[in-house]
């Protein structure tokens, strides 16, 4: 299964991301989810990149609207447009999943 | 032609959102989306409680009596009167110290032959997985 | 070129979410994919006729409009409008109503679907 994943939240209620299992996994951090990418919280990396073998995304408009740049971006994430993600579900993924 | 199967993930807890409910009758419809389809086309849904959703799956809701709206209860009920698969997950149970003689096991009492199933939540990655589309709720 | 539907339940005002679908929607039309939206829950209120635009709400109708010219299909569910005094004389032009069974018959034709749901 090639399945991407939509995290739009900070914090999370449900642990349904990290029981998920895909062949090839991305993670496209959109609205509050775009924390994940720029945060440190504790020194510390969010445990949301450490999904082993996930691809990262995150969208540069949602980024820049709450005052972070590329340039802050853990080098796991790559910084991606909307077109982008439309390419990504077209045509590197099969389905979605929306958390 | 033939069918396509939808996976509808219920993760949240029931009643302050209207969203699980939402999944409830979004799943339900399934039954009349043929009219929309071509002959012999036909969408099957399953409809899978997860993390605090599982909460939607407890039994002996009051919400017609106190709020006059129809329960989640009644909802999964309709599910399995129409023969909608009704999974719940295991581990969640577990973790919010749910016994099964606490959850919606069947609607007998409406005249429904199939039963609530209590999964691993292996089982549902497979489901996931068999689904080419997935409704997360 | 593929077909996208995406199904959105978040609320109008006050989400972020559906300003996402929409630019998310806008992105994937100028791709030259085929674009569906379902709006239930909420998101009903985004396509109803009237809506006064004030500064720092989120006010999508123009956007929404331009995309329905573009070929977007926009349906909304007819229950959830109905229970929020949402009526059909009030349903823009170029969008339509419909029941939840719509929303699942779309996702059978569709290459993709990003169901979002709401909060």
């Amino acid at each position: 299964m090639k399945l991407a994943v939509f995290l739009s939240d900070l914090r999370r209620t449900e642990d349904t991301y990290d029981r998920l299992k895909a062949d090839k996994l991305g993670v496209i951090l959109v609205e509050n989810g775009v924390y994940h990418a720029v945060l440190k919280e504790g020194g510390k990396d969010s445990p949301i990149l450490s999904k082993a073998g996930a691809n990262f995304y995150v969208l540069s408009d949602d980024l820049e609207t709450r005052g972070f740049t590329a340039a802050q971006v853990n080098s796991k994430v790559k910084v991606v447009s909307y077109g982008d993600i439309v390419d990504l579900i077209m045509n590197d993924y099969e389905k979605t999943a929306w958390l | 032609m033939g069918a396509l199967k939808l996976c509808f993930v219920v993760q949240r807890p029931p009643y302050k959102s209207e969203n699980p409910r939402l999944a409830l009758t979004h799943s339900i419809s399934s039954q009349t989306a043929e009219i929309h389809l071509e002959d012999g086309e036909t969408v099957v849904p399953t409809l899978i409680f997860v993390g605090d959703g599982v909460l939607n799956a407890t039994k002996n809701q009051q919400a017609m009596k106190l709020y006059g709206v129809t329960s989640t209860e009644s909802h999964i009920k309709n599910g399995l009167l129409i023969d909608m698969p009704i999974w719940v997950c295991k581990e969640d149970m577990e973790r919010l110290g749910l016994k099964e003689d606490q959850m919606i096991a069947d609607a007998e009492d409406m005249g429904a032959d199939l039963k609530t199933k209590f999964v691993s939540f292996a089982e549902i990655q497979k489901e996931i997985e068999a689904c080419p589309h997935l409704l997360f709720f | 070129m593929g077909v996208f539907t995406m199904g959105v339940f978040p609320s109008l005002v006050g989400s972020g979410t559906l300003d996402f679908s929409f630019k998310l929607a806008e992105a994937a039309l100028a791709k030259g994919h085929t674009v569906n939206m379902w709006l239930s829950g909420n998101a009903v209120m985004m396509a109803k006729k009237g809506q006064r635009a004030f500064k720092d709400y989120s006010h999508l109708e123009k956007k929404m409009m331009e995309l329905v010219g573009k070929g977007m299909a926009i349906t909304v569910c007819e229950a959830c409008a109905e229970a929020r005094g949402y009526h059909k004389e009030d349903t823009p032009e170029g969008m339509k109503r419909a029941s939840m069974d719509w929303y699942l018959a779309k996702t059978f034709k569709s290459d993709r679907v990003l169901h979002i749901g709401g909060e």
